[in-house]
């Protein structure tokens, strides 16, 4: 028993790699489940016309899950995605009625939701507030402060070419669905390849640890909201796109399907344990869920109920995985 | 119930009533025996003192016969009729209240409203009489000597005053059988002596107190007989006056120091970590020492002498207030962990689960955690390097497990302990501070990191050896310091150091020991 017993790559690494991505394989049978189902009742399901639907729809929740999968890890959360959207959109919508150059207009949005993720950063990792309240804070403010500044009316502003572009369609593809699939690629290098990444991990896993093994914990829990402040930008750039107007109570709910699909992407909410691939197949799963529905024309107060219902089965079945591959949940 | 006011002295064991009887009390956990075939008796109306060194199984007694653990063989008779302890509650319903080490209360309740806790009258729906919750309380804290507001919170109330308020608790609960866990430790003594005081009166109607204690002297006032317990097992149940401080001392270490500890010959350079007048108000006063570079220094004393407090201070967790560091004779500002890895500090620390391991992530990455430069040569990581890193780690360090990728929480304790001190190794520290770095380790693996203890200093590394293990302490450690209460009361040469003066020094007597201050 003195001796070490290092198995090479073998059998017990193979299974190893295999129990580690159950909760993926898991995902992926869902949704080729769902596929299956919605395909058989609703005969426009499987349209190339639906598929783009279906990508374009989940560029929304997709580029705010990318960051929320980094601000869960790090064992934190942030529920003020769907108000700041809203209320950037809104603003850089007032800015292009000005007339602000669009350039201008973009960056300035993107500035402001790096601001607006840093305060949340900063009342969680200075000031000790849950992230679940300071977020909370931001997501009753900025929707009151757009609906607010807009009197729930639409901002209009002339037309431009280049966010009609943004708005439309590249070789076929929504841009905000390139734009996602470009996101995913950074995000899943910055988690596994960078030390940024292993600290957000390390920080969420244990952050006792994690300070004493000299991370600036104070550092990376400002900068997780910070991202997810950018990527509430984006996310609005796109939803202004697409709108072709800023509207205070646009992305109504987006902090739930973001939230949903990391979690049923298998990111543990008590943090450490989470991966990008993961949050892929469960924006996937949440987007098929709610296109699929649509489409086959089912009460949309009902699709509500049938939504929930997938989900809390989904991280079920999650859990039923992870505890036969070993791992305590 | 019958002892009244006769002193205990004058009375043969026979004729006196035995409240509770424990029979073969063993605990174990995790396989690990911590409770060896304990018989007890306890009479009805005697304050009896429980005594032994940190993790000598007498808390863990307390906490079977209290229904906090549930014993793994034995028996428990009250009043000769056999017991089962299943829960706290349990214990209570039976009279048997135990005060906890630290107090455990609901600091945003009010203290008349935490004295009524736990309390059933049956009633789920009963209302709660409030006038009369208050006056009781008044009348318990009174009974104590204690002016307070008992509609005050429990929070912000100083660690004594809560202290005094669970004591309360355990008045009002009519217990037959109070047990008091290291009770004095935040008492000022003119509490203690208040406290001493109701316990005579308590044993004078007849109940009985457990006193758990470090202190001889506190035993020695109030307590009429004292049980020592070693290693697990009971070693003796005398009559307090029948011993003296030195043989009560004896009988709780009176052990073999065993041979097996190698003991690396070592040269010892120069000062590479000195440390002058180290202070943090409430933890400890006025530390000063120093560590030559390939010596081990051993730092002994009891649990919450401080000991923890100062290694978290050196390595900037919970910075000193006032006092200076310096690093190879250089005075160093340590404000962060960073600072100190940055100054070539490592600290494992005392609790692996808390501060120690990332229980979801892979060995490999738990291993690199502290040196990402080293896996990231250009930025970026390099998973095959980072894995190579580990692996070599894993096979120098002897780690057991079946793959790299494996989450580190499903390791034994042994084995997670190695890890995390593959971790530090890696930042190729020049002073190391272990805190119980052998803690919840087998034995076999224990010889293991004795032997990697003494190669690192023989490599030139000075090392802080924290341990409340005696013989490992005073087999590995070339200069033992023993701190007590805060503040350093010993500093021993190796030849010097034996674990009756080390007892002695890390023992708090109040006026006796206190300034023979380190002379480093």
């Amino acid at each position: 028993m003195s001796v070490p017993t290092v198995s090479p790559r073998g059998v017990a690494e193979t299974r190893r790699m295999l129990a580690g991505h159950m909760n993926e394989l898991g995902l992926l049978a869902i949704i080729v489940i769902l596929y299956g189902v919605f395909g058989a009742l609703s005969p426009g399901f499987l349209s190339a016309n639906n598929q783009v639907n279906i990508l374009r729809d989940g560029a929304t929740i997709g580029i705010a899950a990318w960051a929320q999968t980094l601000v869960i890890v790090a064992g934190e959360i942030d529920i003020s995605v769907g108000p700041m959207v809203a209320f950037i959109a809104v603003i850089m919508a007032f800015l292009m009625k000005v007339p602000v150059p669009l350039p201008f207009a973009l960056i300035g949005g993107v500035v402001l939701g790096l601001c607006l993720g840093s305060l949340a950063g900063v009342l969680r990792a200075i000031f000790s507030v849950p992230s679940f309240v300071a977020t909370l804070g931001l997501w009753s403010a900025l929707r009151g402060l757009a609906l607010f500044m807009t009197n729930a009316l639409p901002v209009t502003f002339d037309d431009n070419d280049t966010l009609d572009w943004i708005g439309d369609n590249v070789f076929g593809l929504p841009v905000s669905a390139v734009v996602m699939v470009i996101l995913f690629g950074v995000f899943v290098f910055v988690s596994r390849k960078t030390a940024f990444g292993r600290s957000v991990y390390a920080v969420g896993g244990n952050a006792n640890a994690a300070h004493l093994c000299g991370i600036n914990v104070t550092r990376i829990r400002i900068l997780v909201f910070a991202i997810s402040g950018l990527m509430a930008a984006i996310t609005a750039i796109m939803l202004l796109a697409r709108l072709g107007s800023g509207n205070a109570g646009a992305a109504s709910g987006l902090e739930f399907d973001v939230i949903a699909a990391v979690v049923v992407g298998g990111t543990s909410l008590s943090g450490g344990r989470g991966s990008m691939l993961g949050t892929l197949l469960g924006v996937l799963t949440i987007t098929v869920i709610g296109d699929g529905l649509v489409l086959y024309g089912i009460n949309s107060f009902v699709q509500d109920v049938v939504r929930g219902v997938i989900i809390v089965v989904a991280v079920l079945l999650n859990v039923a995985a992870s505890r036969r591959s070993g791992r305590h949940v | 119930m019958s002892a009244s006011t006769q002193s205990i002295g004058g009375q043969s064991a026979a004729d006196r009533a035995i409240l509770l009887s424990a029979r073969g009390i063993t605990k174990q956990f995790a396989g690990v025996e911590v409770l060896r075939d304990v018989d007890l008796d306890l009479y009805a109306g005697e304050i009896h003192a429980l005594l032994g060194e940190n993790g000598a199984g007498k808390s863990t007694f307390a906490k079977i016969v209290a229904g906090v653990h549930r014993p793994s063989r034995g028996v428990l008779l009250l009043n000769n009729a056999r017991i089962e302890v299943l829960s706290p509650l349990a214990a209570q319903k039976l009279g048997i209240t135990l005060i906890h080490q630290e107090p455990i209360s609901f600091p945003d309740l009010s203290i008349s409203e935490n004295l009524a806790l736990g309390r059933d009258d049956g009633k789920p729906l009963g209302r709660v009489r409030w006038a009369e919750l208050k006056r009781e309380a008044n009348s318990l804290m009174a009974q104590l000597g204690i002016m307070i507001d008992v509609t005050r919170p429990m929070r912000g109330l100083s660690i004594a005053d809560q202290q005094m308020v669970e004591i309360a608790r355990a008045l009002a609960s009519e217990s037959k059988l109070i047990i008091m866990d290291e009770p004095t430790a935040p008492l000022t003594p003119k509490e203690v002596e208040t406290l001493f005081g109701i316990s005579r009166q308590l044993r004078n109607e007849g109940r009985s107190i457990v006193f758990i204690s470090h202190r001889l002297e506190e035993v020695r006032a109030l307590c009429d007989r004292v049980t020592i317990f070693r290693d697990g097992n009971k070693i003796a149940t005398e009559e307090t006056k029948n011993l003296t401080d030195a043989e009560i001392i004896r009988l709780m270490i009176g052990r073999e120091v065993k041979g097996y500890i190698p003991k690396h010959k070592t040269t010892v350079g120069e000062v590479a970590l000195a440390v002058e007048g180290l202070t943090l108000p409430g933890r400890f006063e006025n530390i000063s020492f120093e560590i030559r570079k390939g010596e081990i220094v051993g730092l002994g004393g009891l649990v919450g002498a401080g000991r923890t407090d100062v290694a978290r201070a050196i390595f900037g967790v919970a910075p000193a207030a006032s006092g200076t560091i310096a690093v190879n004779g250089q005075v160093v500002e340590i404000r962060e962990p960073a600072d100190a890895v940055a100054q070539g500090l490592a600290f494992v620390p005392e609790d692996r689960a808390v501060a120690g391991i990332f229980r979801t992530l892979p060995v490999s990455q738990n291993i690199t955690a502290a040196v990402p430069e080293m896996i990231a040569p250009k930025g970026f990581i390099r998973h095959g390097l980072e894995r190579t890193i580990a692996l070599d780690s894993v096979k120098k360090m002897m780690i057991r497990l079946v793959s790299p990728r494996q989450p580190i929480g499903e390791l034994s304790g042994g084995n997670q302990q190695k890890a995390i001190l593959a971790r530090w190794l890696l930042t190729d520290p020049k002073i190391l501070i272990l805190d119980e770095p052998t803690r919840g380790v087998d034995i076999g693996v224990k010889a293991e990191f004795y032997e990697m203890i003494g190669a690192l200093a023989a490599s030139g590394r000075a090392i802080l050896l924290i341990s409340s293990e005696l013989p490992e302490l005073l087999a590995l450690s070339d200069r033992v310091l023993v701190m007590s209460e805060g503040q350093l009361t010993g500093d021993f040469a190796r030849g010097d150091a034996t674990e009756e003066s080390v007892m002695h020094a890390a023992v708090p007597r109040r006026k006796v020991v206190g300034d023979a201050q380190a002379a480093a």
